[in-house]
């Protein structure tokens, strides 16, 4: 579990030196264009943009296509529902099974969509540290009357960054009591759900032990959930503002 | 300048943790604090940076009443507090992001936050691990940047809370080399731990607590001259060896200590052989 799905990979380009904010407003932007698309030309110009973008960044492109590997049941699914559930000609019936070729046009559009969408996400990811995507989105939500809810930006981009430490220490722990539980003789091998209830209990128990521990130490450490600074403040350049003007160039060309 | 005047705790499920406990530690100093598990070491300690407030009794910190509420977050950036569990109080997703979270929270400027994170992780020995990951880091490491983050604080007094309890003896070596040194660098460090033969050494006072209450207070040699025990090992070889017979000191602590007072015995007694031999 240590290649966690869609991570920051090291690296130095363009587009890891951009403004989190503008690849976040950016990756917006894009996702809105890329939901809207219904022709395979339109998805034909994003997989062109991808390509160049992934050149761009100097990130392997395979890494970034293996960010898909998770959600391939997910993709699969969607594109099987589309191919036999929509009317239209069918290619072939065997019974009550008729896929139609609208189902493969409107299936493998949806399909692209939503793999277009990870792939721009990924490229995200991989660009930007995640301490710099919390910033960023609290950066964009601090405008927002969040007070109305009691909450700050703050608060949301310490949240973030929380589950993105503790995710892994979490995943550790479920490791460790199953491997405590088959060492007294859990047998797994024909039932993998066997014993999933007898995790979970200790894990909740761990869980809110270490969410506890963890708030002690930060309020002994001055948290305050108000306004606080960064090691990385944020800064917008030329090649921000040049982006962000193409690419809402773009938005509204798509839109004419 | 630490005052503690009649210190009692409750603790909602109506256990009493502290029971009158009266103390002063003064600025500088590097006090130790023994006893079992669930004595009231670490209720006491959390009152010092206003984690816990008193049910009865009275703390003052650097003149500060710990009981005000404005005095806070003034108490916590003065009485930094390191915990015994490194993973869970390490916050960032890298070293330098940990660091920064106390200054950070203190909303101090960037570059203020850049010269402390990197001031501090040079103090504990560890700026060239800036951008690791937890993940990639021991337990001593991790352990001695949660020591980095309240560092980057500035306190005036670091309380460790049994912080050497999960780590192999090498990094426990470690980390107790780094809090000497801070210590002598002029910090307050008020040391919990279950680990008496670490603590000798290095401590100025030990307090040793039973019960929810103070049971004694005083140097390291005045402490071992008062007990049976807990008392580390070498002092017990020595204290056996005096019981048969041998003329040492039953109340050294220290391996050189130790090696010294046996090599002194056997020659005393190597030299009156040779005199009743010589009489002979």
């Amino acid at each position: 579990m240590d290649e966690l799905f869609l991570s920051y990979i090291h690296g130095d380009s363009i587009l890891y030196r951009l403004d989190p904010r503008t690849k976040l407003v950016t990756l917006m932007v894009i996702s809105i264009l890329v939901l809207q698309t219904f022709t395979f030309p339109c998805l034909g110009v994003f997989i062109i943009f991808f390509i160049l973008l992934a050149h761009l960044s100097g990130v392997s492109t395979g890494i970034l296509i293996r960010s898909i590997k998770p959600m391939l049941i997910f993709f699969t699914f969607i594109f099987l529902m589309h191919l036999f559930l929509t009317k239209g000609t069918p290619i072939f019936q065997i019974g009550l099974v008729h896929p139609t070729f609208e189902g493969l046009t409107t299936g493998t559009i949806i399909t692209a969509r939503f793999v277009l969408l990870i792939l721009f996400a990924s490229l995200l990811t991989a660009t930007t540290r995640p301490t710099m995507i919390t910033n960023g989105i609290e950066r964009l939500l601090r405008p927002l009357p969040l007070k109305r809810f009691g909450l700050s930006s703050f608060d949301i981009a310490t949240m973030m960054s929380l589950s993105i430490r503790f995710v892994p220490v979490l995943l550790n722990t479920a490791r460790q009591i199953r491997y405590a539980q088959i060492s007294r003789c859990l047998d797994i091998r024909h039932n993998m759900f066997r014993g999933v209830s007898t995790t979970i209990t200790p894990m909740i128990r761990e869980s809110l032990q270490t969410a506890d521990e963890l708030a002690i130490a930060m309020e002994s450490r001055c948290y305050q959930g108000n306004f606080r600074t960064s090691l990385f403040e944020l800064k917008m350049r030329s090649a921000d503002w040049v982006v962000l003007c193409g690419i809402s160039g773009l938005a509204v060309l798509s839109y004419i | 300048m630490i005052r503690i005047n009649n210190l009692s705790y409750t603790y909602p499920d109506r256990t009493l943790a502290l029971d009158g406990v009266d103390l002063s530690i003064e600025k500088g100093e590097f006090v130790a604090l023994i006893g079992k598990n669930g004595c009231g070491k670490t209720t006491l300690v959390r009152h010092l940076n206003a984690l816990l407030m008193p049910t009865s009794g009275s703390i003052s910190v650097f003149g500060m009443d710990t009981t005000d509420t404005s005095n806070v977050w003034n108490i916590r950036q003065t009485v930094g507090m390191v915990f015994q569990n490194p993973q869970t109080q390490f916050v960032g997703t890298t070293l330098e992001e940990d660091v920064a979270f106390g200054p950070e929270n203190l909303a101090l400027p960037q570059n203020e936050i850049q010269e402390r994170v990197d001031r501090s992780l040079r103090e504990v020995d560890l700026l060239e691990y800036k951008t690791y990951s937890p993940k990639t880091l021991s337990g001593g490491q991790m352990q001695r940047a949660a020591i980095a983050g309240i560092l980057a604080m500035e306190p005036q007094c670091i309380v460790l809370d049994e912080v050497t309890s999960m780590l192999d003896p090498q990094s426990r070596s470690n980390v107790l080399d780094t809090i000497a040194q801070l210590h002598q660098s002029g910090k307050t460090i008020i040391y919990v731990t279950q680990r008496i033969e670490e603590i000798l050494p290095i401590a100025d006072r030990i307090i040793s607590m039973n019960n929810g209450r103070i049971e004694f207070v005083g140097t390291p040699k005045e402490y071992l001259a008062s007990v049976e025990s807990p008392i580390p090992a070498v002092t017990s070889l020595m204290r056996k060896l005096k019981a048969k017979g041998f003329d040492v000191n039953g109340n050294v602590f220290t391996v050189d200590d130790a090696l010294l007072e046996i090599t002194k015995a056997t020659q005393v007694r190597d030299k009156n052989k040779t005199e009743t031999s010589g009489n002979g």
